[in-house]
């Protein structure tokens, strides 16, 4: 019996000290909150697996949350990092829970439990970044993919953010192709079957031929599945880069579009002293290890698309549906320069200009596109 | 005697877990923002929200259920094959196989009645987990191939068949990500709550199903002897390798029902990058249970409110959900590490160790097959 009382008395005294420490602290880290508040809204965020400084989508719409709020006076917003793709409905929940007013998903491996939660939740406001939104005719998601159902009536509460990589692609291949000097480029991507990354690799194998008709275009995938080798092993990426750049030495253009794998393949373009295109965020400033060769990147605006819906919801703008960010209201686009600059004549600005004055006004199409405004691609393979 | 029994094999799990939540709390207050000064109330707010985030509401106590089924279903699957000696890893592996067995019948019979559609769709999902779990089971028994080594090997098979089969032959037409089609009728009823699916109540009736197994049926009893001594319950006219084989494709099977429930009564179809800890997390719920079914129940309830908590955690209290697998890894260090847990607390060690847990242990160093 002895032994127990022991353990009890142990036990409890641990107890005592986490309480005692815990009350002694000082009380000052409340968020603070921006001079002239004017909003009550509370605004959370739910991540895609992974984490909040992820240099990428995650940690870009995280920032447009904070500016958004920032911008219309509201609460510093909150965040639920998903670390396993089974949660997602259950951290949506949890702001639900706390009645929350907006609702940010990143990712669109979220858009289903999204379409649902904004379903059981019409007084409050989703915004999913890169989901487009395919409901039925009741508004639940759609398991024929059909999307007969009118999103933006039926759930008007649920702006669906996506993007037009191909434009973004197809000004990264005018670059890739005005720079190149030996006319071979090459351009990595995580995997064929995720919408986004062929519509960036057919935009800049476009672009590219816009600028040099008889250019060499190499597009490799490095896995057939959107799983860790896609977007998540930076060794497999540096690996299949190399592999890539030893079978095809005179490559001297590689542009990556495969997330965190595609950081290796921009660790591998500098190793091989060539120029490399980043993908998604401006990640001369995202990666910097790699800034050295990082020439530009084709860029998805997420803060400021973030934003933007944020903003649109404070000032009861809002209208649900898939909303297709363009170049037209340079939610996509080219990132600067930067360091690169000097390579830029002016020739080479008067091309990128003439494409984006092109695709703004729709003289120039930047693939062939689906009814989705993806590109078309039914084998899963961009055209050779 | 009983509750005598039971409180002794608790101490130390138990003990463990105020551990965790010490050391939690100090990880909470030396990573908190610097500028500030150290944050000393934070593990105070971040476990209050956690406590709040499980158990603050009726959909919060159904959400930690929710979440603890698998983790039970698991933590027997785990469990049982402590019993036998075994240390199955694979629970992951059986877990996936299982979710996609389910899924793929489940869309096979979208539009059939749900009272065929389910039950098929479930069956699928124990059987499958039971082959993948006999696999391992018979290489062990027959081949003396460790079943750590091959029940790993195996995790990452699943993880690449799951990849393969919903890109590929199960992959919904016209769905902008791979993923398959959903399970219609298949989907399994909300008994309680927003999404306390039919799922939850297997692990409740797997619970004394393994219990009455293990300690009242003649093939429990074979199992435990098998665990205590191969070699002994060879001389006592006992087989042990096809016991091997049973134990582990039962535990798959448990493995492959957890899988079935979170597809059939959460997700309601199998996305490529499906990614979940489940199996993983069974081990730890089999040892913080100390491997006795209704420990394990205990156990999966607790991972499971943690799990549950994680997100208002976040929100609360800033502190990322990440904490649970820190808190989990901290339990499964306080556990192994019994000695320096019965230091500080001047625990005299029990007379009668776990004799299982230990067969497991010493199999390590080879004598792991039994002769023939």
């Amino acid at each position: 019996m002895r032994k127990h009382r022991y353990a009890l008395g142990a036990t409890f005294a641990s107890l005592a000290i986490v309480l005692l420490a815990a009350c002694q602290g000082n009380t000052g880290s409340s968020g603070s909150q921006s001079g002239g508040a004017t909003s009550n809204l509370k605004i959370g965020l739910v991540t895609d697996v992974g984490t909040l400084d992820d240099h990428n989508f995650n940690q870009y719409s995280w920032e447009g949350a904070k500016a958004g709020a920032q911008a219309v006076g509201a609460a510093a917003p909150h965040s639920v990092v998903t670390t396993q793709s089974a949660d997602y409905a259950k951290n949506i929940n949890s702001f639900v829970s706390k009645n929350y007013n907006i609702i940010v998903t990143v990712g669109f491996a979220l858009g289903s439990d999204t379409t649902k939660a904004a379903k059981a939740n019409p007084n409050i406001k989703f915004i999913g970044v890169d989901q487009g939104i395919c409901v039925d005719a009741n508004g639940n998601p759609d398991s024929t993919f059909a999307c007969k159902g009118d999103a933006a009536t039926l759930l008007p509460n649920y702006q669906g953010l996506v993007f037009k990589e191909q434009q973004p692609g197809y000004l990264a291949g005018v670059v890739a192709a005005s720079i190149s000097k030996s006319g071979h480029i090459a351009a990595i991507g995580g995997t064929a079957t995720v919408p986004a990354v062929p519509n960036y690799m057919i935009g800049y194998l476009n672009g590219a031929k816009s600028v040099k008709s008889d250019i060499k275009v190499e597009l490799k995938y490095v896995s057939a599945a959107p799983d860790a080798k896609a977007f998540n092993d930076p060794a497999g990426g540096k690996a299949a880069a190399d592999q890539l750049l030893s079978q095809n030495p005179d490559i001297d253009v590689l542009f990556q579009v495969a997330g965190k794998t595609g950081n290796g393949v921009l660790q591998s373009a500098c190793d091989h002293n060539i120029h490399a295109i980043g993908v998604d965020v401006d990640q001369w400033v995202s990666t910097p290890d790699t800034k050295a060769c990082t020439v530009v990147s084709a860029e998805k605006k997420l803060t400021k698309a973030v934003s933007d819906a944020i903003q649109r919801v404070n000032d009861k703008k809002d209208k649900g549906g898939t909303i297709t960010l363009d170049i037209t209201t340079d939610s996509v686009g080219l990132s600067p320069f930067h360091d690169s600059q000097s390579m830029i004549t002016p020739d080479i600005q008067a091309k990128i200009d003439a494409a984006v004055k092109g695709l703004k006004d729709g003289t120039i199409k930047a693939c062939v596109e689906t009814p989705f405004g993806s590109c078309d691609n039914k084998n899963g393979q961009p055209p050779a | 005697m009983n509750l005598r029994r039971a409180r002794d094999a608790a101490i130390i799990p138990a003990l463990s877990i105020v551990l965790a939540l010490v050391f939690g709390s100090l990880i909470m207050i030396f990573s908190s923002p610097l500028i500030l000064g150290l944050d000393l109330t934070l593990p105070l707010l971040a476990y209050k929200a956690l406590v709040e985030g499980a158990f603050g509401s009726f959909g919060a106590v159904v959400s930690t259920i929710v979440n603890a089924s698998p983790l039970i279903l698991a933590g027997l699957a785990v469990g049982v094959a402590f019993k036998a000696g075994l240390f199955n890893i694979g629970a992951q592996g059986q877990f996936l196989t299982g979710g996609l067995a389910a899924a793929a019948v489940g869309v096979w019979l979208a539009h059939a009645p749900g009272p065929v559609a389910i039950p098929l769709a479930l069956v699928a999902a124990i059987l499958v987990g039971s082959v993948y779990g006999a696999i391992p089971g018979f290489l062990k028994a027959y081949t003396g191939a460790h079943e750590v080594v091959t029940t790993i090997m195996l995790n990452y098979i699943a993880l690449y068949i799951v990849a393969y089969v919903v890109t590929g032959p199960l992959r919904a037409v016209g769905a902008t990500f791979a993923r398959t089609p959903d399970v219609g009728n298949a989907t399994l009823p909300i008994l309680v709550g927003a999404n306390g699916h039919l799922g939850i109540l297997f692990a409740f009736v797997a619970v004394p199903l393994a219990w009455w197994l293990l300690y009242r049926s003649t093939i429990g009893f074979e199992i435990r002897t098998v665990g205590a001594g191969p070699d002994a319950a060879r001389y006592a006219g006992m087989h042990p390798r096809l016991l091997i084989v049973v134990t582990m494709a039962f535990c798959g099977g448990l493995a492959g029902l957890a899988g079935s429930g979170e597809i059939l009564g959460l997700t309601g179809f199998m996305p490529a990058g499906y990614s979940t800890n489940v199996g993983f997390d069974g081990i730890t719920v089999a040892l913080l249970g100390q491997a006795h079914p209704i420990g394990i129940m205990f156990a999966g309830l607790l991972l499971g409110a943690m799990r549950a908590g994680a997100p208002l955690m976040q929100i609360e209290a800033g502190v990322p959900s990440q904490m649970v697998d820190v808190l989990q890894g901290a339990i499964l260090f306080f556990l192994t590490a019994e000695v320096l847990v019965r230091y500080l607390f001047r625990i005299r060690a029990k007379s009668a160790k776990v004799a299982e847990l230990q067969t497991v242990a010493s199999s390590y160093g080879g004598q792991a097959t039994p002769a023939p």
